[in-house]
């Protein structure tokens, strides 16, 4: 299911996690890794002078500073290239979420892999609102898999999934790679929905009303989806959604969680304290996949 | 007559000569080659005999040196107001004496007009509504810039932005399977948020025909994918050309005459082919001076008029909020001070300063506009214009130039700062990376998205 996996990095630390689990990823599925780097963001109109992503400062692409860039990227992730088969660098220029997307598109990519915030750098905004990835995962047609707090336990490959359920159309679209990532991969699945009842004081029997309900929506929205597939588990539980997902995936060593992107919101502000994926992400200590789009699951 | 390798009197033609060109960094040969390049006299009288009209003439003879143009200025002012940044004295010390000595000049004096022409004004021609005599030392300082182009004293960056538009059509390497294609993303990439989105390419008999920046299609193409929105939520029957689609002239600053006929011959055959009832071009300022204000006469069409009414974003944005065509919520409209940045190329020289006003008076809420001063026709450049932004030799003067727009938006105590100009857009980025102000600045086509009241029937069903 993973022919083509982009990892997007700036060859900073904080991909260096992204970086493993997309060779590791490759080598065990046989995959091809893309890696992209985005150099640098245009500045100063039309001139090839461009902003440098890890350091912000002004640079001037040519062929000598790609082909440094190209040799600083070998090197850093030198043992990574050596463990695949197949694998190509590209580099470009640009604003990074839309180069990621364009490369996705470009490349026909199953999967993007990339590091979590290394901060907030006014290099990337340049008068548009939102981050690298809350722009990548709103947009892209394929699974965005991200990696921040990265553990040991991917090593020996997914033998965990968590698929978090909101029940909107797009978490269709994350079950069914939850699914088939579980099934070509021969892991176990466990099916969370967090009952949100962050800020309010509901009655017991209420909650737990809403508990049933809800594991009676899973086990009929998903279950006649499974066909043959066994190894799963439903739960419920309620709290602070965002909470809930990070315990439930800590509870079944979970290597893996899979969630619905559909925030439309990409003004940080609103978007990065309501997101629960952001959230998930930060603090869920296994790479995240988001998906929103249908047709790369 | 010794020609450099990439500093010479040849334009760039080819792909070959753009990557190299591009690959001496920052134009380190270039200009020293320049510093060896003969300049042919003969060739620079013939062309100042043949292509300066007897308004330019009497423009430099009728000078009366008073210097009242001096203050119109925004380069004198925030240069310590020296007198070589008079507006007279910059165009009679560079054009006036090559008239004079006929075109009997040397390489020194050829680079210190390049200097002049490309980094002590910005043609933004405000000096000339303050001339007694109606002198316009912009205008000259573009005519200036053709015959130093001619002889190869042009900015490198300009050099390759014009063998750009020359090789591929556009300002920027964006093919036209490259544009196509993103039209199409861009399309896709918002069809579930946007329900039968379309960007149509080539449909004839369209009542508009869009034409944009190549900066969209190559860096930022979220803008194609507003303009698209907005035409849909607004029902318009719309199309943008697959050849002819990229509006722009860096040309018109590099002073590469025979490519800003050919590019803006370029538009209209789109308009010819496709036959739109008009054109709409997008916020850009110099695309719509390029396009529409001089490219009639470029394009050698005697009426002056470009073959359809081509008029600029701002300008249809305004009607269709007038007419209801988009409507927006109240509730959503801008709630803190805001400003605008008036562009030269379509305040000054064309006159739609009530229009963007207009537009304020829809999406900003009463009381929150805040004026700069001086404004509208008066306004200054935003510092950046005329190529200026994209010069790396004259980057510290560009800065320099940017304090003037600096201290008109800090005037305003205005955060927020609309311009609907790329260049101005560019420039007041730059300004903020330079002397963080802590200033936010956007073109509209995104602030009324955000405001939109969005008809039922146009939004995803499901959810």
């Amino acid at each position: 299911m993973f022919k083509k996996i982009l990892l997007a990095t700036s060859g900073a630390p904080s991909t260096f996690g992204a970086a493993r689990v997309a060779f590791d990823m490759a080598r065990r599925y046989g995959a091809e890794v893309l890696v992209l780097n985005v150099m640098g963001v245009p500045t100063k109109a039309f001139s090839h002078i461009v902003n440098d992503v890890r350091t912000g400062e002004e640079i001037e692409v040519d062929d000598e500073y790609r082909a440094w860039v190209e040799e600083e990227l070998k090197t850093t992730f030198e043992k990574q290239f050596e463990i695949v088969e197949y694998s190509q660098i590209k580099l470009t220029t640009g604003v990074p979420s839309r180069e990621i997307l364009r490369c996705a598109r470009d490349e026909d990519a199953d999967l993007i892999v990339m590091g979590a915030s290394s901060g907030d750098s006014s290099v990337y905004r340049k008068g548009y609102p939102g981050s690298t990835l809350q722009k990548v995962a709103k947009a892209a047609r394929c699974p965005v898999m991200t990696v921040h707090r990265e553990t040991a336990s991917y090593w020996g490959g997914f033998s965990n999934i968590l698929f978090a359920t909101d029940f909107s159309k797009q978490a269709e679209n994350a079950f069914r790679f939850a699914l088939k990532s579980a099934q070509e991969i021969g892991c176990d699945l466990t099916l969370l929905h967090a009952l949100d009842i962050s800020g309010k004081v509901l009655d017991q029997n209420e909650i737990e009303d809403q508990i049933i309900a809800a594991r009676d929506r899973i086990r009929t929205t998903y279950v006649p989806l499974m066909g043959d597939f066994k190894d799963y588990d439903i739960e419920v539980w309620e709290g602070v959604p965002f909470v809930e997902i990070v315990k439930m995936a800590r509870e079944k060593s979970a290597d893996m969680i899979v969630m619905a992107h559909h925030s439309r919101e990409l003004n940080p502000e609103k978007a990065r304290i309501g997101s629960t994926m952001e959230q998930v992400i930060l603090r869920a200590g296994c790479p995240v996949v988001s998906v929103s789009k249908p047709d790369k699951v | 007559m010794p020609e450099g390798i990439f500093c010479n009197k040849t334009p760039i033609n080819t792909d070959e000569q753009l990557k190299a060109t591009l690959n001496d960094k920052g134009g380190k040969q270039y200009y020293e080659e320049m510093n060896q390049l003969d300049v042919d006299s003969d060739k620079l009288w013939g062309a100042i005999r043949k292509t300066m009209k007897s308004r330019t003439r009497t423009w430099l003879e009728i000078c009366a040196h008073c210097g009242l143009c001096a203050e119109s200025c925004f380069l004198y002012q925030v240069n310590g107001r020296v007198p070589e940044q008079v507006p007279s004295y910059k165009i009679q010390s560079t054009l006036g004496v090559m008239v004079k000595k006929k075109g009997k000049v040397d390489n020194a004096f050829m680079q210190m007009c390049m200097e002049t022409a490309w980094s002590k004004c910005t043609c933004c021609n405000r000096c000339g509504m303050y001339c007694p005599h109606g002198i316009d030392m912009g205008i000259m300082f573009s005519y200036l810039r053709g015959l130093l182009y001619s002889q190869g004293f042009v900015p490198w960056e300009l050099k390759i932005g014009s063998g750009m538009h020359r090789v591929y059509r556009a300002q920027m390497d964006v093919t036209t399977e490259d544009w196509v294609e993103t039209c199409e993303w861009m399309a896709e990439e918002n069809e579930d948020e946007w329900p039968g989105l379309e960007i149509p390419v080539d449909k004839e008999d369209a009542d508009i025909m869009y034409t944009c920046n190549a900066r969209e299609p190559k860096h930022y193409p979220e803008d194609i994918a507003e303009a698209a929105i907005l035409f849909h939520v607004a029902g318009e029957n719309w199309t943008v050309p697959s050849e002819g689609w990229e509006q722009t002239s860096l040309s018109m600053f590099a002073g590469d005459w025979e490519c800003c006929k050919d590019n803006v011959l370029n538009v209209y055959s789109a308009i010819e082919r496709l036959r739109p009832k008009r054109a709409i071009g997008t916020e850009c300022g110099h695309a719509h001076r390029a396009t529409v204000i001089e490219g009639p006469y470029w394009a050698g069409r005697e009426d002056g008029q470009t073959p359809v009414p081509y008029i600029h974003y701002v300008e249809w944005l305004a009607e269709a909020l007038r007419t209801g065509k988009l409507k927006i919520d109240p509730a959503k409209r801008i709630k803190e001070p805001v400003t605008l940045q008036d562009s030269c190329n379509y305040v000054r020289n064309q006159g739609l300063k009530d229009v963007t006003r207009e537009i304020i008076s829809y999406i900003v809420e009463p009381g929150c506009f805040v004026e700069m001063a001086p404004n509208k026709e008066h306004n200054y450049c935003c510092g950046g214009g005329g190529g200026f932004n994209g010069i790396g030799l004259y980057r510290e003067q560009r800065n320099m130039a940017l304090r003037k727009k600096m201290e008109q938006i800090l005037d305003t105590g205005c955060k927020l700062v609309i311009a609907p100009c790329h260049n101005c857009w560019d420039a007041i980025r730059d300004l903020e990376e330079e002397y963080e102000i802590g200033i936010r600045w956007s073109f509209l086509k995104p602030l009324v998205i955000g405001m939109l009241d969005v008809p039922e029937h146009l939004l995803p069903k499901d959810e």
